[in-house]
């Protein structure tokens, strides 16, 4: 049989087992505790009278938004829908609920609305190893918005996001192109005219990292240029 | 009397010693370089294309793995019984390395002054010795006994030269991936590591991309390596170095090489990468800079002004401050090198600019670009960001 890997490969470790099995339950513990110690660092954050802008939805982002709430801080959120799936919807449902001062925008309106904004917070699919962010599509209109703006952008990220990659395909980084049924009716591509056109529905959006301001993950906060 | 004859064979001893330090760094410049021929010197000061693969000895030997040759030199000449006096004739060779190198060589028989380095800084030579310098003393520091530390030092020093050809290797592999097919890729300066991680994306991993080259004056560096390139079989552009601007916008990355990497994540290269970044900034066009991790350097420019041993002018430089301005358009025009011998320098002179003495000619060999218009750095180390290469620099010193 050829030896493949390296030599400690087929060492007998009596310990290995236990090993591993510590290092598995460290890694669940940090996953359970994750939104906990995410949105231990929310009152840093958020602060009284702060206009929020948030993007579609995310569970990390709502629960960093109650804990918030929870503090007795008072703000407001600014929700942007978030199309073609309209998160954004049963985002600001979940947030009213919970007691917050919410607005739905549509995703055109974000420039406008931008001046007015004090802080955007950010959900994160994925951090790549340059400091950029992979977000739900749309988002890299938020933060190019933010930019011109000068409002700073957090991205909420646990560190199990952190993802040894870079950009190399640029918008296409661990980026899909799904079904443009979202986008539009099925009952309208029956018409020769509509089978001309290319409907393109990516699931992600790659922000580069002078977009974004701060990682906020559940080991602290980090800067963009500090991720490597 | 007896302590002056002392004094004067100390110091006989030094200048023989000086002396044989110079001609050991002249002999290891001028050697080839590659995994075939590490220490062969048949001094042709070879500087003759690679047809063949991108690993092949050829030309300019990185000035580190000279320097750290010499050292070794001075280690085994050395007659110091312990690790404080091998260090005190270490650090004593650095320094005539150094000093050397800034102030050039004798007067040669034309009255032009021979500089050991031409159009390339001392810096690359000054963080090698230093990084040789600090693993000598952390190596008596781990074996305090002193042969057994003086022949460690030794065979590190020699795969010194070896692990700088795996350093290239490492770089390219880290870095070809940035080269997508369809890119066009700006490059300054002729720079072997640049040629790795080309030749690496082009030969292994046959993307299909374009090279657009600065020419470099004045020493024609990158129309030098423009022949590597096409002979690789990559489409080659060559551009003067004033048309950076006009191509940036076609460009997708720009790629080049360091003499140095300071301690804020910012480069020391070939004069013009300066301008080069701030027109990429400027254009929205990533900046990557190959770099082995023995050129990063202790130290901290604020501008251009403030590297050591700046300016072009006489005064303290490795550079060389003789520029001839030829009014190539015209030569071309009046059909020289058309000739029968295919002559490259017919009736070139009366194309010259003749200046008077009063005009003062400044030829820096290098400049300084902050950290800002960089984008990410491809070491040996993996591919970094401007800020994580001071931490690196702790660690590399620590």
């Amino acid at each position: 049989v050829a030896q493949i890997h390296p030599p400690h490969y087929y060492q007998r470790r009596d310990d290995l087992r236990s090993s591993v099995m510590e290092a598995l339950q460290e890694m669940m513990g940090e996953l359970e505790d994750l939104h906990k110690s995410i949105n231990d660092q929310a009152v840093q954050h958020i602060h009284a009278g702060e206009i929020i802008l948030t993007y579609a939805l995310s569970k990390t982002v709502e629960l960093f938004l109650k804990a918030a709430a929870a503090k007795k801080r008072r703000f407001q959120v600014i929700v942007c829908e978030g199309a073609p799936h309209f998160g954004g919807h049963a985002m600001a449902k979940s947030l009213a609920e919970a007691g917050i001062d919410t607005t739905v925008i549509h995703d055109a309106a974000t420039y406008a609305i931008m001046a007015r904004v004090n802080k955007v917070l950010l959900p994160a699919h994925a951090v790549l190893a340059n400091g950029g962010l992979i977000a739900p599509s749309g988002s890299n209109m938020v933060a190019l918005a933010a930019k011109q703006n000068s409002v700073p952008v957090v991205a909420l990220a646990g560190m199990f996001k952190l993802c040894p990659l870079y950009p190399h395909e640029g918008q296409d980084t661990l980026n899909d192109l799904i079904s443009p049924s979202s986008v539009s009716d099925y009952s309208l591509m029956g018409s020769p005219t509509m089978c001309e056109v290319d409907f393109v529905n990516p699931v992600h959006d790659y922000i580069p990292p002078q977009l974004i301001d701060l990682y906020v993950t559940n080991i602290g906060g980090f800067q963009p240029s500090y991720i490597y | 009397r007896i302590a002056a004859k002392i004094q004067m064979d100390h110091q006989q001893s030094d200048v023989a010693e000086r002396d044989a330090i110079v001609d050991d760094l002249r002999r290891h410049l001028s050697a080839p370089f590659g995994p075939q021929s590490s220490d062969a010197d048949d001094g042709d000061g070879g500087r003759a294309p690679s047809t063949s693969s991108a690993h092949s000895g050829r030309s300019s030997i990185p000035l580190p793995v000279a320097a750290v040759r010499v050292l070794l030199g001075v280690i085994r000449r050395s007659r110091a019984e312990t690790m404080m006096g091998l260090q005190a004739d270490l650090r004593g060779a650095a320094d005539v390395m150094l000093d050397f190198a800034r102030r050039g060589g004798p007067v040669d028989a034309e009255g032009g002054r021979r500089y050991l380095l031409l159009n390339r800084s001392n810096i690359a030579l000054s963080s090698g010795c230093e990084l040789f310098l600090k693993y000598v003393t952390r190596a008596s520091l781990e074996t305090p006994e002193f042969t057994e530390c003086r022949s460690q030092v030794l065979e590190r020093g020699t795969r010194f030269a070896e692990l700088s050809t795996a350093a290239r290797d490492r770089i390219a592999r880290v870095g070809s991936p940035f080269v997508r097919d369809g890119a066009v890729v700006l490059t300054h300066g002729r720079s072997r590591v640049v040629e790795a991680v080309l030749l690496r994306a082009a030969l292994v991993e046959r993307r299909r991309f374009r090279v657009v080259v600065l020419e470099g004056r004045p020493d024609a560096g990158g129309a030098k390596c423009a022949k590597t390139y096409a002979e690789a079989g990559i489409p080659t552009t060559v551009v003067l170095d004033s048309a950076m601007g006009y191509v940036m916008e076609g460009v997708d990355l720009v790629l080049v090489g360091a003499e140095g990497v300071v301690e804020n994540g910012g480069t020391v290269n070939k004069v013009g990468t300066f301008a080069l970044g701030m027109v990429a900034k400027e254009l929205g066009v990533p900046v990557y800079v190959a770099a082995e991790s023995y050129k990063f350097t202790r130290l901290y420019p604020l501008n251009n002004r403030d590297l050591p041993g700046s300016g072009g002018t006489e005064g303290g430089t490795g550079g060389c401050t003789t520029l001839r301005f030829a009014d190539t358009l015209s030569w071309s025009a009046s059909g020289a090198g058309d000739g029968d011998d295919g002559g490259k320098n017919d009736g070139l002179g009366e194309h010259v600019v003749d200046l008077p003495g009063s005009v003062t000619i400044e030829n820096p060999p290098v400049d300084f670009t902050p950290a800002k218009y960089i984008t990410l750095l491809f070491t040996d180390l993996g591919v970094l960001t401007p800020s994580a290469v001071s931490d690196e620099l702790i660690r590399l010193y620590q």
